[in-house]
C-alpha cells in the first residue's frame, strides 16, 4: 500500500492534461495551460494519453457529446473538470489531482467500465462509425451494404481516434435501426470506404475524417469535415459546432489590446508548436502568459521582437513554410480575406508577431468591425493539402476567437 | 557452461549501461522543456514520474484493433536498441563481436520500418496510420543515405567488424574527414528514433500520431524504445565516427562513455532546436541532395582508400 | 549443442511462420510472418558461420517485407485490416503443388549422397563463396546491377504521367515548377 501509494503521487506530479476549449473561453484556456506548465504537468495530444480532461468553459449539446466520447476514451485512472473562468483554474486542477489520487474511486471508476471498445452494434459504436460519413445524407448509408465490395485500406479506420469525437449525438438516433449490410462487409460494423479519381487520375479510396472540434492546436469551436485521399484533402467543408447556441463565454468584455496581442501570441504559438518548433513555441506561449498577466510592457515588447527576429532566422523554419498556400492580393479579395494574410505560411506568422507588437505598441489601425476570416475560405485553403500542411493552414490564419459575431460574417 | 553465465552477466551489464544513457536522456529532455516552459519544477525527476504514470495506467485498445501486430511493434523499438549495442565494443570488451557488425546495424535499424509502421497500423486509427505512413516517408528519404554513410567508414578501415573501423582511426577521426557520412548517419539515428526534426510522425498536428492511441505500459515501452535507439546510435557512432575508446588519461571504456553521452546530449539538445522537417519536403532533399553528397563522399574516401594502399 | 538446438528451432520457426502467411486473414501480418520466417532463416545461416550472407538475408528481407506491406496495403483493392481475407486462392492445387514441391526438395536433402568434407574452409568464406558462384562474371554482374537500377529509374520516368513540360511551361522557364506537391529543394 506505502509503495502503491508513493508511486501514485509520484505519478501524479506528471499528469498529462487533455484541454478542451469550448468557444468563447480562450481565456480560461490559456490560464488552464500555464497553470498546467507551472505544476510540471504536460499537455496530452489524444485522450489516449491524458489522465485529465479538462472543458474550459460549458459545452453545449454537440460538443458536451465529444467531450463524453473523450471521456470515454481516457485509459483511467482519470478525472475530469470543468472550468469556467481563469481564476478557477487553480482550484480545479488540485479537485482533479485529489481525484486522480483518490484508489478507491479509481477502482470503481475501472470496475464500471466495459473491458473492450464497444462494438458498433451497440449504441455509441453506431454513432462513431456512421459519423464517419455523416457529412453526407443519411439515405447514403443504405448504399453501404451495396459498395461493400469495392473498398479500400483504411475503410473506416477512422472510428480510433479523435475524430469521430466529433459525431456528437446528432446522428445518434438517426441510425438506430440502420442495416449494417451484414458484418463481413462492415468488419466490426465499420462501413468501408469508396472510391474516387484521385489528383492523377488513379482511382484511390475515400475515407472522410473530421478534424476537429478537439484537436490539440485546433481553433475552438471550428469542425472541418474532410474527404481524404492517402492523407491528402481533397474535399472539405467547415462548420462551427453548436452554431445555433448563443455564445457567453468569459472572454466577452476582454478585448482591449493587450489581450489583443496575446491572442496573437497564442496563434503564433499554435502554428510553432504545429511546425514543430518547441522552444519558439514555448516562447510564444510565454509572452502570451506574460501580457495576460499584465506584467512589464517594456520587456514583452521586447522579447517579442527577438521572437521575430528567432522566426525570420531559423532557414529550417523557413523551408518548411514557405511556398505553402500562398496567397495573392486577388485571392485576398475573392475570398474577401483580410489583409494581413497574404503571402506564403511563413509571412503570416510574420506578420502575425507583427501585428502584436503592434497591439502592444498601441500603433494598430483600430477597425470598428475587423474583416473576419469566412468559414467558407477556410475550407478551401485547405483543399489539395495534406494534413500537416492544411494544419499549418490553418494555423497561418490567425483566426479570431468564434463568437457571435463569426456568424454575422458567414451569414 | 560458465561461458555462458559470463556472457550472460555481460548482456545484462550492457542492457543496463543502454537503459542508464536512455534514461540520462529522458532527463536532459525533462530539463530542456521545463527550462522552456518557466517557471514550475526543474523536469529532473520527469522520467521516473512518467514511468510511475504510465505503470499505472490502464492499457486499452481501439475497435477492431489488430492487438498482436500492435504491441509487437510497441514493444519492438526497444529490443532493435538492445540489438545494436551487442555489436559495440566497449573499451576491449564487445558482447558480440560479429565480423560484419556494421551490416548488422542496418539489419537491425530497417526494423524500424516495420515496429514504426506497424504501430500505427495495429491501432486502426486514421490518425496513427497517417503518422505511421508519414515515419515510411521519412524511411525512404534516410535510410539509403544513412545505410551509404556508413559505408564510408567500413571502406577506409578494410573492415564490417566495428571494432577494427574504430582501431582504424588512432590517426585521425573519421568524423573529421568524413563529415558528410557523419551528418546522414546523425540524421539517420534522429530518424529512426522518430525524434526532434522527425516527430512528424508522432506529430501533435495529428493527435500524436502512430502514439495517439498507445497508453499505460504500451507508450512506456515505445517512448522508452524512442530514448535506448538514440542512445544506441550515439553508442554506435563512437566506434564508427569519433575514434572509438581512444583519448588521454582515461580508460578506452570510459572515453567510450564520455563520447557518447555527449553526441546523445547534443542530440537531446536539437529536438528543441529544430523544427519538424516535413515528410513530403524531405523525401527530396533526400534523394537529391544527401544521398548524392553522401556517395561523393563514398567515392573520396574509396579513392583516399585505394590511394594508401 | 546449443548451435544443433537453436538449428533446429529456427527452422520448426521458419516453417510455421512461412505456414502462417496462408493461415493469417490479413495481410499485414502475412507479410510480417514472412519476414519473421525469413529472419529465421537469416539466422540459420548466421549458425553456419556464412555471417555476411545471414546479416544481410535479414536486412534485406526486413526491408522488403515491410515495403511490401505498405504496397499491398495501399494498392490491393480490399480493406485488408478489417475484413479478414482469405490469403489462399484455388486451395487445392496450391495446397497440393507446396506440398509436393516441400517434399521433393527436402527430400533431395536428405537423400542426396553429400560428400564429406576434405580440407578446412578459407579464411574469407564470403569472398570465397562468390568467387565460387560467380567467378569470373563478377565484373559483368555488378555492371548488370547498376543497368537494372538505371532500368527502374527509366521505367518510372516514362511512365509518369507529367512530364517537364507540365512542370516547367512550354518554354521550360517556369520557376519555381507548378507541381501538385511541391518538393524540398525548390526545384
Amino acid at each position: 500500500m506505502g509503495l502503491t501509494h508513493s508511486l501514485a503521487r509520484y505519478a501524479v506530479r506528471h499528469t498529462h492534461v487533455m484541454v478542451v476549449e469550448v468557444p468563447g473561453h480562450w481565456l480560461t484556456r490559456a490560464a488552464v495551460e500555464r497553470h498546467i506548465l507551472d505544476r510540471g504537468w504536460r499537455l496530452a495530444p489524444s485522450p489516449g494519453d491524458a489522465d485529465v480532461l479538462a472543458v474550459c468553459g460549458t459545452p453545449r449539446a454537440q460538443l458536451a457529446a465529444v467531450v463524453t466520447r473523450l471521456w470515454d476514451q481516457m485509459p483511467g485512472p482519470r478525472a475530469r473538470v470543468g472550468i469556467a473562468a481563469p481564476h478557477l483554474v487553480e482550484a480545479a486542477l488540485s479537485g482533479a489531482e485529489d481525484e486522480l489520487l483518490d484508489v478507491a474511486r479509481q477502482q470503481a471508476d475501472s470496475r464500471s467500465r466495459p473491458d473492450a471498445p464497444q462494438s458498433p452494434d451497440h449504441d455509441m459504436g453506431a454513432a462513431m462509425n456512421h459519423g464517419a460519413e455523416d457529412g453526407m445524407s443519411h439515405s447514403d448509408h443504405d448504399a453501404h451494404a451495396g459498395h461493400g465490395g469495392m473498398t479500400d485500406e483504411h475503410g473506416g479506420m477512422d472510428h480510433g481516434g479523435m475524430q469521430h469525437a466529433g459525431h456528437g449525438g446528432m446522428d445518434h438516433a438517426g441510425h438506430g435501426g440502420m442495416n449494417h449490410g451484414g458484418m463481413d462487409m462492415a468488419p466490426a460494423g465499420i462501413p468501408l470506404a469508396r472510391s474516387g479519381e484521385d489528383r492523377d487520375g488513379l482511382e484511390m479510396d475515400v475515407l472522410h475524417l473530421r478534424l476537429g472540434p478537439a484537436l490539440p492546436y485546433w481553433p475552438a469551436g471550428l469542425v472541418l469535415r474532410c474527404s481524404l485521399q492517402g492523407d491528402v484533402i481533397v474535399d472539405a467543408e467547415a462548420s462551427l459546432i453548436d452554431p445555433a447556441e448563443h455564445r457567453s463565454g468569459y472572454d466577452a468584455g476582454q478585448a482591449d489590446a493587450l489581450h489583443q496581442a496575446a491572442r496573437r501570441c497564442d496563434n503564433a504559438a499554435y502554428l510553432l508548436a504545429l511546425a514543430g518548433w518547441e522552444d519558439g513555441a514555448s516562447r510564444a506561449r510565454r509572452i502570451r502568459d506574460s501580457l495576460l498577466l499584465d506584467a512589464d510592457l517594456a520587456g514583452m515588447t521586447e522579447d517579442l521582437d527577438r521572437l521575430r527576429r528567432a522566426v525570420k532566422r531559423s532557414w529550417v523554419l523557413r523551408w518548411s513554410l514557405r511556398r505553402l498556400r500562398p496567397l495573392t492580393d486577388d485571392d485576398l479579395t475573392r475570398q474577401g480575406l483580410p489583409s494581413h494574410l497574404r503571402g506564403d505560411t511563413r509571412d503570416r506568422l510574420l506578420s502575425m508577431l507583427a501585428r502584436a507588437a503592434a497591439d502592444l505598441a498601441g500603433s494598430a489601425v483600430r477597425v470598428d468591425r475587423p474583416r473576419l476570416v469566412p468559414l467558407g475560405s477556410i475550407a478551401d485553403l485547405v483543399c489539395g493539402l495534406d494534413l500537416g500542411a492544411a494544419r499549418l493552414v490553418v494555423a497561418s490564419l490567425d483566426l479570431e476567437p468564434f463568437t457571435a459575431t463569426t456568424e454575422v460574417v458567414h451569414a | 557452461m560458465p561461458d555462458s553465465a559470463v556472457s550472460a552477466g555481460s548482456a545484462l551489464a550492457a542492457a543496463g549501461i543502454l537503459g542508464l544513457l536512455a534514461v540520462l536522456a529522458a532527463v536532459l529532455d525533462g530539463f530542456l522543456t521545463a527550462r522552456a516552459a518557466g517557471g514550475g519544477p526543474s523536469g529532473l525527476s520527469r522520467p521516473v514520474g512518467e514511468v510511475a504514470r504510465l505503470m499505472r495506467q490502464r492499457r486499452r485498445t481501439t475497435v477492431a484493433a489488430d492487438t498482436l501486430l500492435w504491441r509487437i511493434g510497441s514493444a519492438g523499438l526497444l529490443v532493435m536498441a538492445l540489438m545494436i549495442v551487442t555489436v559495440v565494443p566497449l573499451g576491449e570488451w564487445t558482447l558480440f563481436d560479429l565480423d560484419v557488425g556494421v551490416i548488422w546495424f542496418n539489419a537491425m535499424d530497417v526494423l524500424a520500418w516495420a515496429f514504426v509502421w506497424l504501430t500505427g497500423w495495429g491501432a486502426n486509427s486514421t490518425h496513427s496510420l497517417v503518422g505511421g505512413y508519414r515515419f515510411l516517408a521519412h524511411g525512404l528519404a534516410y535510410e539509403l543515405p544513412l545505410m551509404f554513410g556508413l559505408v564510408a567508414p567500413a571502406v577506409a578501415a578494410s573492415s564490417l567488424n566495428v571494432g577494427t573501423v574504430a582501431d582504424a582511426q588512432q590517426d585521425l577521426w573519421f568524423v573529421v574527414w568524413m563529415p558528410v557520412a557523419f551528418l546522414a548517419y546523425g540524421t539517420g539515428i534522429l530518424a529512426i528514433a522518430v525524434w526532434g526534426p522527425f516527430t512528424p510522425a508522432l506529430g501533435t498536428d495529428i493527435a500524436g500520431g502512430v502514439t495517439a492511441e498507445l497508453s499505460g505500459v504500451d507508450r512506456l515501452v515505445f517512448q522508452g524504445g524512442r530514448y535506448a535507439l538514440l542512445a544506441a546510435g550515439a553508442a554506435f557512432a563512437v566506434p564508427m565516427f569519433l575514434g572509438g575508446g581512444a583519448g588521454p588519461l582515461l580508460p578506452g571504456w570510459a572515453w567510450a562513455l564520455v563520447k557518447t553521452g555527449a553526441l546523445l546530449a547534443v542530440f537531446v539538445w536539437l529536438r528543441r532546436r529544430l523544427p519538424a522537417v516535413r515528410p513530403d519536403l524531405f523525401m527530396e532533399v533526400g534523394w537529391v541532395v544527401l544521398l548524392p553528397a553522401v556517395l561523393v563522399q563514398d567515392l573520396l574516401v574509396a579513392v583516399v582508400a585505394v590511394w594508401r594502399t | 549443442m546449443i548451435t544443433h538446438i537453436s538449428f533446429w528451432v529456427f527452422a520448426v520457426v521458419a516453417v510455421l511462420s512461412g505456414a502462417a502467411v496462408f493461415w493469417v486473414n490479413s495481410m499485414a501480418r502475412a507479410s510480417y510472418a514472412l519476414a519473421l520466417s525469413f529472419i529465421a532463416v537469416g539466422l540459420q545461416v548466421l549458425l553456419l558461420h556464412q555471417n555476411y550472407i545471414g546479416v544481410v538475408t535479414i536486412l534485406m528481407m526486413v526491408m522488403e517485407m515491410a515495403v511490401m506491406a505498405v504496397y499491398m496495403v495501399m494498392f490491393m483493392g480490399m480493406n485488408p485490416a478489417l475484413m479478414p481475407m482469405n490469403m489462399v486462392h484455388d486451395k487445392r492445387h496450391a495446397l497440393a503443388a507446396a506440398v509436393g514441391a516441400f517434399l521433393l526438395l527436402a527430400a533431395g536433402a536428405v537423400l542426396i549422397p553429400w560428400p564429406a568434407r576434405r580440407g578446412t574452409p578459407p579464411a574469407g568464406v564470403t569472398v570465397a563463396l562468390g568467387e565460387e558462384l560467380m567467378g569470373p562474371k563478377m565484373l559483368v554482374m555488378a555492371v548488370v546491377g547498376a543497368v537494372i537500377a538505371a532500368t527502374i529509374v527509366a521505367g518510372v520516368v516514362l511512365a509518369a504521367h507529367r512530364t517537364r513540360y507540365d512542370r516547367l511551361g512550354d518554354d521550360l522557364r517556369r520557376r519555381p515548377a507548378n507541381d501538385p506537391q511541391p518538393g524540398g529543394v525548390g526545384r
